[in-house]
């Protein structure tokens, strides 16, 4: 006949578990020390690299370069309160009635989408012909704000499609001819 | 004592030895451990954002360097987070050279370029522009103006990334 286990055996089986306490002082210790170096909120850059105070070489190796070989596309994206105008060297893109800019405002809003269909368009016609087909220069009015031109940056640098980031202008470089 | 609590003790025994429950606080702990671990950083914070601005946002991945550090933000310029110039005084300012903004630059290059010499620390000409979402562009290329004038060409405008 086998034994019945006794009351007190029972009433210590009720409190066996594994003793996590251990696990808990590592917790203690290492929540602390990760939330410290946690990074909420990720910051990046966006490089803008002008040519050097002194940039003599640079010059000197475009003036070696007979002039007709330099047919540059030279496209430029202005951004005005109404809407953008895209630009290169032979032309203004135009919009839909004369005088129009090339992209307009959407619902009182920059039509960022548009710009980037817009400019992948120009990519893809202008890829095999012009030797500078990742540079765009970025216009605006004065009163425009930061947060337009970082968009309108992001709009230029690339397209996705199918989930996959295409290269459109990377390389941006501002002027401040519209004033 | 409440009658409920009688009960309670009742249940647990005559030994009145109540334990605390640590299981639901271990799964949250692990879950926050996890949480924590991914978010993790090696690099570190090199850039803090300063109070007085919002960042703009935007869609690139590129990491932040270190650099001198420009301040635009509502009120005042400032270079390593010390004031230069007020920034209505730069916004209703003719030309695009910023001439107070420009001497401390340019103080910070000679340092800098002094230091290349006698320890061999490279200049790169790097500067970390910090503005403010709202800033008009007339300002921002007024700033960018000066700091590609006092021999620091290599700009990179500080965003938040989306995602």
């Amino acid at each position: 006949m086998a034994q019945r286990p006794s009351r007190k055996l029972k009433h210590m089986q009720e409190f066996l578990q594994t003793d996590i306490t251990p696990m808990m002082n590592l917790m203690v210790v290492l929540i602390p020390l990760l939330l410290t170096s946690a990074e909420f909120v990720r910051l990046g850059v966006i490089e803008l690299n002008l040519p050097p105070e002194s940039s003599g070489a640079y010059s000197d190796a475009l003036d070696a370069i007979p002039q007709e070989a330099v047919k540059k596309l030279d496209l430029a994206v202005t951004i005005t309160d109404r809407g953008f105008y895209i630009s290169s060297t032979m032309a203004v893109l135009g919009g839909s009635t004369e005088g129009e800019p090339s992209i307009g405002l959407k619902n009182g809003e920059y039509d960022f989408l548009g710009l980037t269909d817009k400019l992948y368009d120009i990519k893809q016609k202008a890829q095999s012909k012009f030797p500078d087909t990742d540079k765009i220069i970025i216009m605006a009015e004065p009163d425009v704000d930061y947060q337009t031109l970082v968009s309108t940056m992001d709009a230029a640098r690339s397209i996705k499609i199918d989930n996959e980031y295409k290269e459109l202008f990377p390389d941006v470089a501002l002027s401040a001819g519209v004033f | 004592m409440s009658s409920r609590l009688i009960k309670l003790k009742k249940r647990n025994g005559d030994s009145g030895d109540v334990r605390l429950h640590l299981t639901p606080m271990m799964d949250m702990f692990t879950i926050i451990l996890v949480f924590l671990l991914k978010t993790y950083s090696t690099q570190g914070q090199l850039i803090n954002p300063s109070a007085d601005l919002t960042l703009p946002s935007s869609a690139v991945q590129q990491a932040p360097e270190m650099g001198l550090d420009v301040t635009v933000s509502r009120d005042w310029i400032l270079v390593n987070d010390k004031p230069v110039v007020k920034t209505d005084e730069v916004i209703d300012q003719d030309g695009y050279m910023v001439s107070p903004l420009k001497s401390v630059l340019d103080t910070y290059a000679r340092e800098a370029k002094k230091m290349e010499e006698l320890y061999g620390a490279d200049f790169s000409g790097k500067v970390t522009i910090q503005g403010d979402k709202a800033l008009p562009y007339k300002l921002l290329i007024k700033v960018m103006a000066t700091c590609g004038q006092s021999s620091y060409p290599n700009m990179r405008l500080v965003v938040y990334t989306e995602e």
